[in-house]
Order: structure tokens, then C-alpha cells, then sequence
């Protein structure tokens, strides 16, 4: 999400694509995409800039680089209570419960690491005494959030990374089905997906998973027929130090990051929402990642490398 | 790549559920979503923005303690609570709940006050058994009928004072077992069962339930039938209606059925208004004569010649109409009921009352409350029977089968700790006011006061979280 990528108007460009349309635009600092399957070009268009806008929205009003975003204006409150819309508060309840079931694992509180950690592949490791500095500025239970006010200590900030874009996917998938409700789908924003149901004649959409060292090749194909898919991983998002990889993934609970978490796990879920979270919380079990996915029932793919061998392994559950 | 399907964990589950709700929250159903290129507007089926949390997944713990004190020294009870709802990640709820009462004090006996001292005759306890009473059980004492060797227990009541029996104390516990479960997305079924035992009563509950959603959810149906059975034991046995009081052993106990059914219907009517109604009937056979009490039969100056002990109809058919209006006013949460009953035995009654949840600063939050309550009494209500009439068939002084009206007023104060929990204080003030001086009264009992309802101040004190 950097500022230089905020558009705010629906710029997107729709193409033909086969057996239907592909509207692409950029939202949220990534490469977004609604695939319709039909041959209404005015219906694609009014619904590429439908699910367009509605990205934008979203992004304008939980942007935490926006000072007038609710994140924004959150964040900027100096520990003084902020009453929100009924949106947001849905969303901060959802939070709430998702610290509750994570057991702190995910918390949206843990924005401020990004002030120590920064994931560019160097070696600038911050020192234990930075990252203690830190933790009394990260915990959700440490804000006081009822009656739709929220009210954060000076010095702490929210933001809905890992809720605002599968949020996002969730509801213009929704706003696609109820405008065009026989019109098979697919929102795509940034690499995490849903689908309306199968394509039109009755097949699966195929979704490539990237692969984890980037460039062009791919770790491998899924097919989904309905639902949502999302990946975590950390490709070229580590730090090497002493021969230790650092990944991404940062424990809320210690300031740290998790330690041999997959490089990669796909999880497909009933809604977006449910599958980055699934992905997320999975990265963070670190190296119980399978165990907790397992655990769970979760459909999943995840690529993990064997730091003594070096062996690259691809699994499935 | 091959997928296996397993059977979902807990927190996949309940993850589930809490993403189904948020989408319900922030108004992203199908048919709810603009079909322009129109920034999208949140809308919700919720009615209250201070309607509490769903608690899906969770498990809550409620407990509290009422204390109950009623005036004059009489009925005072210590009520511990303790609640646990289950919400399994499957939407089926089980909720437990345990309570256990201490009641003590002394309550009125039926007879009528007198210009001088009355003494009261009863067992003292069932036959071959030891019995204890101690000196702090309000003054009354242990007799043994000369030539007899039956031990009786008397009691007397000063003059112009309302007889009342001071040996009263009991202790009730009691388990009630609830589970509900999601057949669908719009139809539940609950049952329930429960027990509680008394010294000298033992209760069982059973229920069966239904409800359905139609019309989006903005119209539920439901439907329930409960079933009750209920064993009086006398400590010294069941007394035949209408024989006089005596210290001789009575009869073995007593049971009684109650068969209840009601209809129900709530209803979104606007995202601020939901409105309830309810159909009750029910049925209760069996004896449901109270055993301790008594009437007086009195001369036609009003004095007490004997005590008989009371006599009730042993069937009774009740009915009542229900109406909740849960109504959001700015950010309070407003509350208005009434209810209207009637009965086989006379009684018909109105309540009406109303609360408003304010929110206050820092999770602190106000509920005033005030009801209103009046019935009609019962055709078998005498304050006491005349000894130049005949005895009728069915007879009580009981003041709750007497015309009488009765005012609530309360708060509750409740104090939001963390996400889930809360603790809260209520208080209470409840006023019976009857007919002290009934027309015609005989002789000096126009100058007593006849009337013997409760005036009583309650207190609860509670704390409720929840937990995954």
C-alpha cells in the first residue's frame, strides 16, 4: 500500500478474454482483476468498475498511509477514544475474536515491528533490547474497544493488513453475485482470490501458485470450482544473518520472528477472509505449521525448505 | 496436486462463523449489494448497535448472587448463581446452571391479627423422628401434650401483629440443563431439563422447543411445551383441606402436573424495533393447596374461634398474552413490555414496565427500571371465613391470591471489562399494596390490618465473561 500506487477513481482497463472479460486495475498497492465468463461487454464493464470502486473504497477508508482513514484517524488520535462506523466496528469486533481464537497470534497492533524489521534480504537485524522497546506498544488487549469507540495508547496504531484485502475480494465477489447472480466470477486482488462457482461450463478455474524464489515459474496449479484461495509466504521477504533465515513472519507475542515457517502455504477456504487468516495463522505456527493445519482440516499446499539438506519439499492436506 | 477432505478443526470452525457474521454485520448479503458502480453503503439486519456480541464458539460464565430482603423482618434469601454456555462451533448450545438458595424468616400463616395474643398448634415433626429446634427459630417451642406424649410445636403472635410462622427456613438446590441446536439456517430445536429438591419439596422440569426464521430472518416462530412435576412433603405431612390445626400427624404427600404451551412470534419491524409476541397456555392438575397455611374463622366480632388449614381447586387452567418491544432510541436500548393473564380461578392481572440502557463513559452503562403490576383476587380469597356462614369448598388468605397492585422500581449498573466480560449491580425496590381494611370486616377486626403482602429490597451482584 504505498501512497504513490492510491488511485482513486475507477482507471481500470477491461479486456477480452476467452469465453468472457478481464477487468484489471490497481488498488491496495497490488495488481487486482475481476474474470466475468459471459458476452454482455456493458455488463463486464459496469461490473469491472463496481468491484474497481469498491476496492478504491476500501482502501480509502482503511488505508493506515491516509490520514483521513479511519485507520488514519485511529492511529492519530493520541490514545483519545475514536467513535466508528458500523463497518469498521464489525471489522474490530472481528479482530477481537480473531486475537481471542489465535491466542494473540494474530493481532492488529502489530504494525509498529515494521519500525525495526524491514524484510529487504540485508543483514540489519535490530538487537533484543530494540524489539522489548517495542512490545508495550503491541497488544490488542491493551485498547480499549466498546461501544464502537476504540481507543489506542499514545504511541500504539492499527491497521488491517492481513483483513482489508481478503475483505475486500470477499465483498466484491459478493456485490458481483448479487448484480449478475448468473455470471460465473473470479476477484483476484493481489493474488488472493474467490470465485463465484465453477466457469460456465461447469470446469474449474485453474489458479498457478507463484513461486516462492519469484520470477516467472511457478511452484504448481490448483483447480477450485468455488471458494477462496490465498498464500503466505516469504518469498524475497527474509533477512540472513549467521547463516539464520529471518522470515516475515513476526510472532506479535515476542517482537520476533517465527521460527521455520513454511516458505509457503496456500489454503482454500469458503471465503477469503477464512483462507488468509487460515494461511497467516499457519505461517506463524512456524514449525507446526503442518500440525496446525492438519489439526484444523484445512485444504492446503505448502512448500517448506530443510534448512540442514536444502531440500526444497511440496506437500498437500 | 490431490486434496483430502478432513472433518474440520475448532478454530477453522469458529472462524467460519465469525466471517459469516461479520458479513451479516457489515451488510454484504447477495441481495443487500448495489448493483451500480455506487460506493457500497453498509446496511445491517441488527436492530441495536448495543445488542450484545454474538458469542459464537465462545463459552460464557455468568455468576451472580441475589440477596433478597423482605420488609419487617420476614423472608430474606441468599441466592448464588453460576451459568455456563457452551457455543460449540457448530452453532449448538449447552447451557448448565446451577443455583442454590438459603431462605429464612418468618411468613404469614394465613390467620387474621387479633386484639390479644394468638397461639398456633403444629407438628413438630413427622412421627419417629428426632426433632431439633433451636431458640433463634423465632420463639417458638417444643410441647408435649400431657396423657398424649405427642410433642407439638406452638407459636404465638403478640396482639394486633400479622401471625406469622418464624421457623421458616429452607434450602433449595437446583440444576437446569438447556441444549439448543441449528437443524438449518433457519430452524432450531432446544429441550431442557431440571430439578430442584427442598427439604420438604422436590420439583423436575422437562421442555421441548421450536423456532423457525422466515422472511430473511426477520420473522421468527416459535413454539415450546414444558412439563413440570412437583412433590410436596410437608415435614409432618399433607393436611386434609379445612380440618382444623392441630399438632396430630397429617396425610403423605402430594404431587401436582403442570402442562404449559406457548406460541411466540418476533418480528424485525423497522432496524431499531423488534417486537415479541407470546401465546401462553397452561394446565396444572393435582394438589396445589399450600400446607403450611391456615384461615382463621372468626365470630361475628371478629375473634379467632379456630384455624383451618387451607383449601385450593386441584385443577387450574392459565393464560396470558405477551408483548417486548426492543426499541434503540439514540444510543440507549429501550425495553417495553406488558402482559396480560387471566385464570380458572379468578385471577386476572396486568404488568407493564419498561428499562433504558444508557451508555455512559468508559464502558459504564445505566438500566432505570420501573413496572407496574395489579390482579384481580381469586374467587376462593377470604382474609378469613365467618363461623355463622358455611364453610365453603375452596378457602385461602394467601395475599398473592388476594387483589393487590405492586410497583418495581430499580437500576442496574454495569461496568464493560475487556472484550466479553462485565460486572454489574442491580437494586431493587418492590411494593405490594393491597386492601388493609376489606368492607364488612366483624367487629374489631375492621380495625386490624388484614392485609398481608411484602414490601422487599433486592440486590444482585454479577460478573459475566466468555472465553474460546
Amino acid at each position: 500500500m504505498r501512497r504513490a500506487s492510491v488511485s482513486m477513481t475507477a482507471t481500470g482497463v477491461l479486456s477480452r478474454i476467452e469465453g468472457g472479460y478481464l477487468h484489471s486495475f490497481r488498488a491496495m498497492a497490488s495488481p487486482c482483476e475481476l474474470r466475468v465468463l459471459c458476452d454482455d461487454e456493458a455488463l463486464s464493464a459496469r461490473l469491472g468498475r463496481m468491484v474497481e470502486n469498491e476496492a478504491l473504497r476500501i482502501e480509502r477508508k482503511f488505508s493506515r498511509y491516509r490520514d483521513d482513514s479511519v485507520i488514519g484517524r485511529i492511529n492519530k488520535a493520541g490514545g483519545a477514544a475514536v467513535e466508528v462506523d458500523e463497518e469498521t466496528a464489525g471489522l474490530l469486533d472481528y479482530a477481537d475474536r480473531i486475537y481471542a481464537l489465535s491466542g494473540g497470534r494474530f493481532d492488529i497492533t502489530s504494525g509498529v515491528l515494521r519500525r525495526l524489521w524491514r524484510f529487504d534480504g540485508s543483514d540489519r537485524i535490530p538487537s533484543a533490547a530494540e524489539v522489548r522497546s517495542l512490545l508495550p506498544l503491541i497488544g490488542w488487549r491493551k485498547v480499549v474497544w466498546r461501544d464502537r469507540r476504540l481507543a489506542l495508547r499514545a504511541g500504539m496504531e492499527i491497521d488491517f493488513g492481513g483483513l482489508g484485502k481478503e475483505y475486500a475480494v470477499d465483498r466484491c465477489l459478493l456485490m458481483v453475485q448479487a448484480a449478475a447472480p448468473a455470471t460465473p466470477a473470479l476477484v483476484n486482488f493481489g493474488g488472493d482470490l474467490r470465485v463465484s462457482g465453477p466457469r460456465a461450463d461447469g470446469s474449474r478455474w485453474r489458479v498457478a501458485i507463484e513461486s516462492v524464489d519469484g520470477g516467472q515459474t511457478y511452484e504448481g496449479w490448483l483447480e477450485i470450482a468455488s471458494g477462496a484461495l490465498t498464500t503466505s509466504g516469504d518469498a524475497r521477504r527474509f533477512l540472513l544473518k549467521d547463516g539464520i533465515r529471518y522470515s516475515h513472519i513476526l510472532d506479535p507475542r515476542t517482537g520476533w520472528p517465527v521460527r521455520d515457517p513454511p516458505r509457503s502455504v496456500t489454503v482454500a477456504a469458503a471465503t477469503c477472509l477464512e483462507a488468509g487468516l487460515l494461511s497467516s495463522l499457519a505461517m506463524m505456527h512456524g514449525r507446526d505449521a503442518e500440525a496446525f493445519l492438519a489439526r484444523e482440516g484445512v485444504k492446503a499446499w505448502w512448500v517448506r525448505d530443510d534448512a540442514a539438506t536444502g531440500a526444497v519439499t511440496k506437500n498437500a492436506s | 496436486m490431490q486434496l483430502r477432505s478432513r472433518g474440520r478443526g475448532r478454530l477453522c470452525r469458529t472462524l467460519g462463523l465469525l466471517t459469516a457474521n461479520l458479513f451479516v454485520v457489515t451488510g454484504v448479503q447477495a441481495q443487500q449489494a448495489p448493483s451500480g458502480s455506487n460506493e457500497a453503503t453498509p446496511s445491517t439486519e441488527l436492530v441495536s448497535d448495543e445488542a450484545p456480541q454474538s458469542d459464537l464458539g465462545m463459552t460464557r460464565i455468568d455468576t451472580s448472587v441475589l440477596f433478597y430482603q423482605e420488609d419487617g423482618g420476614r423472608v430474606r434469601t441468599i441466592e448464588p448463581v453460576a451459568l455456563a454456555t457452551l457455543n460449540a462451533d457448530n452453532g449448538d448450545i449447552l447451557t448448565v446452571k446451577l443455583t442454590s438458595d438459603t431462605l429464612t424468616g418468618a411468613t404469614p400463616n394465613g390467620a387474621t391479627p387479633w386484639t390479644s395474643t394468638q397461639t398456633f398448634t403444629t407438628p413438630a415433626h413427622a412421627p419417629g423422628t428426632q426433632s431439633v429446634v433451636t431458640g433463634s427459630s423465632g420463639g417458638s417451642k417444643l410441647v408435649t401434650i400431657p396423657g398424649v406424649g405427642t410433642i407439638v410445636r406452638q407459636y404465638s403472635t403478640a396482639p394486633n401483629q400479622l401471625p406469622v410462622d418464624a421457623g421458616f427456613r429452607d434450602q433449595r438446590e437446583a440444576i437446569d440443563l438447556g441444549y439448543s441446536s441449528q437443524l438449518n439456517a433457519d430452524t432450531s430445536l432446544s429441550g431442557g431439563l431440571g430439578g430442584s429438591v427442598e427439604r420438604d419439596y422436590t420439583s423436575l422440569t422437562g421442555s421441548l422447543g421450536g423456532a423457525r426464521d422466515f422472511n430473511h430472518k426477520n420473522t421468527t416462530l416459535s413454539a415450546s411445551f414444558n412439563f413440570e412435576y412437583d412433590l410436596s412433603r410437608p415435614y409432618f405431612g399433607t393436611p386434609t383441606p379445612l380440618t382444623v390445626m392441630s399438632g396430630d400427624p397429617k396425610g403423605p404427600s402430594a404431587s401436582k402436573r403442570v402442562y404449559n404451551v406457548v406460541l411466540g412470534v418476533t418480528q424485525v419491524m423497522t432496524r431499531r424495533w423488534l417486537l415479541e409476541l407470546n401465546y401462553s397456555y397452561g394446565s396444572t392438575q393435582g394438589y396445589q393447596t399450600d400446607p403450611y397455611l391456615i384461615i382463621s374463622v372468626v365470630d361475628p366480632t371478629g375473634a379467632p374461634l379456630e384455624y383451618l388449614y387451607e383449601s385450593r381447586p386441584n385443577t387450574r387452567t392459565r393464560e396470558s398474552v405477551y408483548m417486548d418491544n426492543r426499541i434503540a432510541v439514540g444510543p440507549t436500548f429501550a425495553d417495553l413490555t406488558a402482559r396480560y393473564y387471566w385464570d380458572s380461578w379468578g385471577i386476572k392481572s396486568v404488568t407493564v414496565g419498561a428499562s433504558d440502557r444508557i451508555p455512559l463513559i468508559g464502558g459504564l452503562y445505566v438500566e432505570p427500571e420501573g413496572r407496574y403490576y395489579d390482579q384481580t383476587a381469586a374467587s376462593f380469597f377470604h382474609n378469613y371465613l365467618l363461623s355463622t356462614q358455611p364453610i365453603p369448598t375452596y378457602a385461602s388468605s394467601d395475599s398473592r391470591l388476594s387483589k393487590f397492585s405492586a410497583v418495581t422500581a430499580g437500576a442496574r449498573i454495569g461496568l464493560k471489562v475487556g472484550s466479553t466480560g462485565e460486572l454489574y449491580l442491580e437494586g431493587e425496590r418492590y411494593i405490594q399494596t393491597g386492601v388493609n381494611h376489606p368492607a364488612g370486616a366483624p367487629g374489631a377486626l375492621a380495625m386490624e390490618n388484614l392485609f398481608s403482602g411484602v414490601s422487599a429490597t433486592s440486590f444482585v451482584l454479577g460478573y459475566t465473561f466468555a472465553f474460546y
